[in-house]
């Protein structure tokens, strides 16, 4: 409906009329004035994804022109021999991640639960706030935590003892030096954990309570109704979150390049250290040639752009396929 | 059919379900207990962190420290007011470049559909999830290399682009929860679309708004990454100083670090509870 | 028990072998002390064919302070249906959800006495989950679980209750599904997900998952109100044909729907301080066409509620 048609309606007299003329003009300037900076802010936030694409994409064009595309898999990243690889760094950065969701997936599955289903109300609230705040520390504060604190726990009685442990030692053998693989995943699951808590949780908490209530109706006990109506159809949610926290672990750096002792070579055990391709582009940003050097550099991160960002939109797909299954069901009913 | 000799159905059913009781409830106290063990697992390290940092921080914290400018190396007295001070230099000037643009975007994105927006959003999303080390390198390829020199506007850049795509969702959310009617009933009424735009949409959405700003601005300033490709000197932020100091050998370094690691956890968990009690206070204050 | 049906094996066990043993449950008869609302010809009915009754004694559910159905007392007699009708919000629901000890999740606090036969729903040593396998629930808008088959749906009570074995779980899906007058039609999608029936066909499958389980009572909180009158007829029937084999306690807010299949009629209404009482109970007919009390025959005639 547009204002001219509802002044039209309000004034007849022809005082009014010139008055609601002036305002009909200034009012469709101030229509055109704010429609205006609305494309503004959208299309200056456009401009910059578009820029990072493309400014990612040519800065490492000339890593590319040197070591080809093999750039991507090949195995060696030695700068002092000229050699630029990122093969290996992928390789640890799949191990890293890999290991921190067998560590980080379990219990903050179980925190979910428990916040979700098993805990009396007065609880979950400030429970849950204390688990989000884990969210706002900033990356910098953990990996000074693992360098400092961990390090020398891991390096003297953690990792020994995991050695020890039988069958599951083999992953541990080896001197432990402290940085390492291990607890550059420590701290990657120690940084994902709230992320996948509130998802989690959020996906639980979409499960409608008739589901609950018919498997209550039928006899189950509470983990009954648990594991068989509230995992299945919190399952997309589930793997939304994971999914979301792999694609966080999967571009930390900061706080791996802290722990994991910046060693691009294949890792014999857990306990070895080694580098990621978070850790490498810091720790060898400062050190690389520039030119050739430093392009490998960017294009290193070109690689790992182009991981997280196929992984996080997969995540999103899940978060979306969630709530549409959701709206299936309802329609079945009409 | 001899249904006399069948042992009946409803007595098989009665005798399972007893029998069967006494195991589901001990499956459920079990994993009621490995959930419990799973909370302790998830709130320790938060506990950990904090106590490290407190314990070993507090001790070289004082207002000396705050307030005086970083020393030579081994030459007692410096402080970290220079990496204070720069990193509220360099927060604020961010939030001057990220909040317009995202408040405006998300406004574009609130009021239109169609394939653009769709295309906006996604990229938005998209946007969240990209490390920020690439948003450092992305800064030092557009701002830093160009220009020869690091500077603190790339490093705002670099952040303004970290908490651009978070505001702009969370805006929108926020914006989104708000009927849509109340916004409608403002244009059938004549009024300008502007002015509907801000003294509904806006003041009714205004507690989210502020909670989901303050959050990304949180968020924001513990960054690390991003400065390490724009700043010229760690004393300039006070992540960075963190990283400099912590990974250096020398335990006086060290201990600087864990004393600037306290001041910007305070901060950013102060931050991220104001946040909350805002919007709280403010939505009170509306009903 | 003849026709296109195969008969309960329970019901004819029952009949034929006498009283139904198991650890909680015993012949139900009722001592002296006559209860002024239950007619007397239903409780014969229910020692002699050895289902126990529900016996209700001033029962009240209440969230925190406030109450929202008080001092019922009431015998639901077996192997009919009885109907429990009223204006929304009067506690007719609350009530319903007293009988199978739902409220031990939804905060209600329910006191007074409510009996299985000799069995005291709410007393400590009883168990919650076992009186849900005697007790089942069919709930107003069709449930069924979204991530199983049909099939699946069926035997997930058994399931839970620990009953397995492939052919024993085969025979009670089709027994549930052929009393719940939809074996023929999902017998050939018997592994679909159950989300692709329509509304109708949902809540028969619901119907199918509680009897699968074989409860002595079914209770229904409305269990029409989502479906289209086609539907509706179609479980109104099976209702009936149901009636003389399992107990069904039926919540309806459409007094006409309790005329066409309950035996018996109980009519709740919100008293002044609005907390939902029971006004009267008795043979379906007598309540609406001859009431005793002025309250009942002001609401069944149309003027109230």
């Amino acid at each position: 409906m547009s204002p001219d048609a509802v002044s039209g309606l309000v004034g007849p007299g022809r005082v009014i009329g010139v008055r609601s003329a002036l305002r009909r003009r200034r009012s469709r300037l101030g229509d055109q004035a704010y429609s205006a900076l609305r494309w503004a802010g959208a299309g200056l936030f456009g401009a910059v994804v578009l820029g990072l694409l493309v400014g990612v994409g040519s800065d490492s064009s000339a890593a590319l022109q040197h070591s080809g595309i093999g750039f991507v898999w090949s195995g060696t990243w030695n700068p002092a021999a000229g050699q630029y690889g990122a093969g290996i760094l992928v390789v640890d950065t799949l191990l890293t991640t890999a290991v921190a969701m067998v560590l980080m997936v379990p219990i903050g599955l179980g925190t979910a639960v428990f916040l979700s289903e098993l805990a009396p109300r007065w609880l979950s609230g400030p429970l849950s706030t204390l688990i989000g705040l884990l969210a706002a520390v900033p990356s910098i504060v953990v990996g000074l935590w693992g360098l400092l604190v961990l390090t020398p726990i891991f390096a003297n009685q953690v990792e020994p003892f995991l050695a020890s442990v039988p069958v599951v030692g083999w992953l541990f053998r080896g001197e432990a030096y402290g940085p390492s693989i291990l607890l550059a995943s420590v701290v990657l699951a120690v940084m994902t954990l709230p992320t996948m808590v509130s998802l989690s949780r959020t996906a639980f908490g979409g499960v409608p309570l008739a589901d609950r209530e018919a498997a209550l109706a039928l006899g189950a006990t509470r983990w009954q109704v648990v594991r068989r109506a509230v995992f299945p159809a919190a399952r997309a949610g589930v793997s939304a979150a994971v999914t979301l926290a792999v694609g966080r672990a999967l571009g930390e750096s900061i706080a791996v390049a802290m722990v994991i002792g910046n060693r691009p070579a294949i890792p014999e055990s857990l306990t070895t250290p080694g580098a990621t391709l978070g850790s490498a582009i810091v720790n060898q940003f400062a050190e690389a040639s520039p030119g050739i050097g430093t392009s490998s550099v960017i294009a290193l991160g070109a690689v790992l752009l182009l991981l997280t960002v196929a992984v996080n939109a997969g995540g999103q797909a899940l978060l979306r396929s969630g709530a549409g299954a959701r709206a299936h069901t309802a329609g079945a009913l009409r | 059919m001899s249904v006399l000799l069948a042992p009946s159905r409803r007595e098989l059913v009665r005798t399972a379900a007893r029998r069967s009781l006494r195991r589901r409830r001990i499956v459920g106290t079990v994993v009621q207990g490995l959930c419990v063990v799973a909370v302790v697992a998830a709130v320790a390290p938060l506990v950990a962190l904090v106590y490290y940092t407190v314990t070993r921080g507090a001790s070289t914290l004082s207002w000396a420290f705050l307030s005086h400018a970083p020393t030579p190396p081994f030459i007692p007295g410096g402080g970290i007011s220079t990496a204070i001070t720069g990193t509220a230099e360099i927060v604020g000037l961010a939030i001057v470049l990220a909040i317009p643009i995202s408040l405006l975007a998300a406004l574009f994105l609130f009021e239109r559909s169609g394939k653009l927006a769709a295309a906006l959003r996604f990229s938005a999303d998209v946007l969240t999830g990209v490390p920020s080390i690439i948003i450092g390198i992305f800064a030092y390829a557009v701002l830093v290399l160009p220009l020869h020199q690091f500077s603190t506007l790339a490093a705002s850049f670099a952040l303004a682009m970290l908490m651009l795509p978070i505001m702009i969702r969370a805006d929108e959310e926020a914006m989104r929860t708000i009927a849509l009617d109340l916004w409608e009933a403002g244009i059938a009424l004549g009024a300008r679309r502007g002015r509907v735009a801000r003294s509904v949409v806006l003041r009714g959405a205004l507690p989210d708004l502020v909670t989901g700003n303050l959050l990304a601005i949180a968020r924001a300033a513990g960054e690390t990454a991003p400065l390490l490709f724009t700043l010229a000197t760690p004393l300039a932020a006070m992540t960075l100083l963190i990283y400099t100091d912590g990974t250096a050998a020398f335990p006086s370094a060290q201990r600087t670090a864990w004393a600037t690691a306290l001041v910007l956890l305070s901060f950013v968990l102060l931050l991220s509870v104001a946040a909350r009690l805002v919007a709280w206070r403010i939505s009170r204050r509306a009903h | 028990m003849t026709g296109e049906q195969p008969a309960l094996p329970t019901a004819l066990a029952a009949v034929a072998a006498g009283p139904v043993h198991g650890g909680d449950t015993a012949v139900a008869t009722r001592p002296g002390g006559a209860q002024p609302q239950s007619a007397a010809p239903s409780r014969e009915g229910a020692s002699l064919e050895g289902v126990p009754s529900l016996t209700l004694d001033s029962v009240r559910v209440s969230f925190g302070d406030h109450v929202a159905v008080r001092n019922v007392s009431l015998d639901i007699p077996s192997r009919e249906v009885t109907a429990l009708i009223g204006p929304s919000g009067c506690g007719k629901t609350t009530l319903l959800r007293a009988l199978n000890r739902l409220h031990d999740h939804t905060g209600g606090r329910v006191e007074g006495s409510i009996k299985l036969g000799d069995l005291d729903l709410y007393a400590p040593g009883t168990r919650p989950e076992l009186v849900r396998t005697r007790i089942g629930m069919v709930f107003q808008r069709p449930n069924p679980f979204p991530a199983m088959s049909v099939f699946e749906n069926v035997v997930s009570g058994l399931r839970f209750n620990g009953v397995h074995g492939k052919a024993l779980l085969r025979d009670a899906a089709e027994s549930a599904l052929r009393h719940a007058a939809l074996w023929d039609v999902v017998k050939d999608r018997l592994h679909q997900p159950a989300v692709r029936l329509s509304g109708g066909q949902q809540q028969r499958l619901c119907i199918a998952r509680a009897l699968a389980v074989e409860p002595e009572i079914l209770l229904m909180d409305e269990p029409c109100s989502a479906l289209d009158p086609i539907a509706t007829a179609k479980i109104e029937e099976l209702i009936t044909r149901l009636a003389p084999e399992v107990t069904i306690v039926l919540v309806t807010h459409n007094m006409f729907q309790a005329h066409r299949v309950a035996g018996r009629t109980a009519v709740f209404l919100l008293g002044e301080d609005r907390v939902g009482e029971l006004v009267e109970v008795g043979p379906t007919a007598e309540v609406f066409a001859s009431p005793r009390d002025d309250r009942t025959r002001a609401y069944v005639s149309g003027e109230v509620g």
